[in-house]
């Protein structure tokens, strides 16, 4: 079938504008006020790679269960996918930037205290190498996964999805690993002297919650702009609530678990995290963290008529979404800025960035490969999928 | 219940449906339709009302949610405060876990027992199976025929084009069909 002309190209200019006024606002910020600046690019570079690293997985995690479903849309978490190599490069150089940020000297604490394996692994260059190494590894991944995808759409056959297959589960394990590391270096090394255990898990479920929150704002898009009408129906649109409506609950679940613990334990060198940012200002922003992405969309979607609406869902998304960014902001700004929250110039810039290149990139990638794939046997059972 | 009623079987799930459109087009009434499986579509085709049956899960797990979040703080604030690790006595954090599993708790069997009530399924009871090859690999539609203008080769020519196994009468005197 003959592509649809993807009549956003006016859309797709005026991201990129947005995203290069972003840069260049973040560009004098990073002259004016680096330590602002340099949060808000490693918020705006975490939040696209795991975008890009979360289109991967809902692939990956559609392929080795067998799923159907999800292949009359499965372009777009492709071109998400395809996002990886530019994001990852730009939270490279942003880490590489400020890399003596992370690891204990940098908050003054010395080394007396510090478990020797920790000050091992938060060592510069060994942290640096392992960045380089995890980003290389998905963006490797990811093409792989495209690469396959796209090759099917002039081979066909059943072939290429076994590879696929046999693919995603190596990926999945591989991911498991590497993304757990990523999260814990970029994020908890911060603060060095914290301990937590079920951070990756909890990074895992806020970065599959976003990832398929901008799946279904673009899924709602691209099918009322033409390339998707007809093959993203709304018992697609309901599976898709579900599962956010799932992942919600289990980010909530997760955020729970690592704060009851540390509640209950009551340990200094654990609870020094969560004092700070839910006594005094950072407090009532934890509140909205909360609201944002599990008790709004909990509610919202519980009912079976509000994962069918568009309008519905397209909210709800954007809801998730700011809260992603909320969550992020929370782990990030608390340990770098210091005591007060802030917004301004600077975290507006950020957000212009992330969704000026994140829309401008992923544009680009989509209009590349033919709006569905074509080749894939499963197509057919997708098209006529009741849920 | 009506006492004389038709019982059109078929072969395929799609000819059920395609069925149910023409029965239901022409106004007559159908009593229920029977499948060895659940068929995507077929309430729908029906026009069955939405399955109450979630709010039902939904209220019984507000209410042992909070039933048990007001329980925790009456026995652990109110009626025998007792100092657990120096925390304060009505401690939100360490009543969500228990709240939470009531919650579970009473929305499964609080959907299963209306299920069950609504259905009035019980231990014991006697099921009289429409057709025995409904549990196997025949679909069912059952049409009401007290009505005056019902008639049968009209029905039998409807339903027809749609592979139709079986037509066959049924007169049921104060039994109940399932």
């Amino acid at each position: 079938m003959a592509p649809a002309p993807l009549s956003s190209s006016n859309a797709s200019r005026k991201l990129a504008l947005l995203a290069v006024i972003s840069a260049i606002a973040l560009a004098v910020g990073a002259v004016v006020a680096p330590e602002r600046t340099w949060s808000n690019l490693l918020i705006v570079g975490f939040y696209l790679v795991t975008l890009g690293l979360g289109g991967a997985l809902f692939m990956a995690l559609a392929y080795i269960s067998n799923a159907s479903w999800n292949v009359g849309f499965r372009r777009i978490p492709e071109a998400m996918a395809v996002l990886l190599a530019p994001a990852g490069l730009g939270l490279l150089t942003v880490l590489a930037w400020r890399r003596e940020h992370y690891g204990w000297h940098w908050h003054g604490e010395g080394d007396a205290g510090t478990f020797w394996f920790k000050e091992l692994w938060a060592t510069p260059s060994f942290w640096m190498l392992r960045a380089v190494v995890y980003v290389v590894v998905w963006v490797l991944f990811a093409r792989a996964f495209v690469g396959l995808s796209r090759r099917q759409d002039k081979t066909g056959g059943v072939g290429l999805s076994i590879m696929s297959k046999r693919l995603a589960a190596i990926f999945l394990v591989v991911y498991a690993v590497t993304f757990s590391l990523a999260s814990f270096d970029w994020l908890s090394l911060l603060e060095p002297m914290w301990f937590s255990t079920i951070w990756g898990v909890y990074h895992f479920a806020g970065m599959l919650q976003a990832s398929l929150a901008v799946i279904i704002v673009l899924a709602i898009f691209l099918r009322n702009r033409g390339p998707l009408r007809g093959f993203f129906t709304d018992e697609h649109l309901h599976d898709l609530g579900k599962m956010l409506l799932g992942f919600s609950c289990f980010w909530m679940y997760i955020w729970f678990s690592q704060y009851m613990l540390i509640w209950y334990t009551n340990m200094p060198e654990e609870t020094s995290y969560y004092i700070t940012r839910t006594q005094g200002p950072w407090g009532p922003l934890m509140v909205v963290n909360l609201v944002l992405n599990w008790i709004a969309p909990f509610f919202i979607l519980l009912p079976k008529p509000s994962k069918r609406s568009e309008s519905v869902m397209m909210k709800v998304a954007w809801v998730v979404l700011v809260g992603r960014w909320v969550d992020l902001y929370l782990m990030v700004f608390p340990s770098t800025i210091g005591k007060t929250p802030v917004f301004g110039i600077w975290e507006l810039a950020g957000v212009g960035l992330l969704i000026g290149a994140f829309g401008w990139l992923f544009f680009r990638s989509f209009a590349k490969a033919p709006q569905v794939p074509s080749g894939d046997p499963l197509l057919g059972e997708s098209l006529h999928y009741h849920c | 219940m009506s006492d004389r009623m038709l019982l059109a079987t078929f072969e395929h799930e799609e000819d059920l449906l395609d069925a149910v459109e023409v029965v239901r087009k022409k106004g007559c009434k159908i009593i229920d339709a029977y499948t060895p499986y659940a068929v995507h579509g077929l309430d729908r085709a029906l026009g069955l009302r939405p399955s109450r049956l979630t709010w039902v899960c939904f209220v019984c797990g507000m209410t042992g949610a909070l039933g048990m979040l007001w329980f925790e703080y009456w026995v652990g604030a109110l009626a025998w405060a007792v100092d657990v690790g120096g925390k304060p006595w009505n401690s939100l954090p360490s009543n969500v876990p228990v709240a939470f599993e009531t919650a579970v708790l009473f929305a499964g069997f609080g959907s299963v027992f209306a299920l069950l009530g609504v259905s009035r399924l019980f231990p014991g009871k006697q099921v009289l199976p429409v057709l025995e090859r409904v549990t196997d690999d025949r679909f069912v539609l059952l049409l009401d025929e007290t009505d005056a203008q019902f008639d049968v080769s009209t029905i039998k020519a409807m339903l027809s084009p749609f592979n139709l196994v079986a037509l066959e009468e049924r007169v049921v005197s104060g039994g109940e069909l399932q």
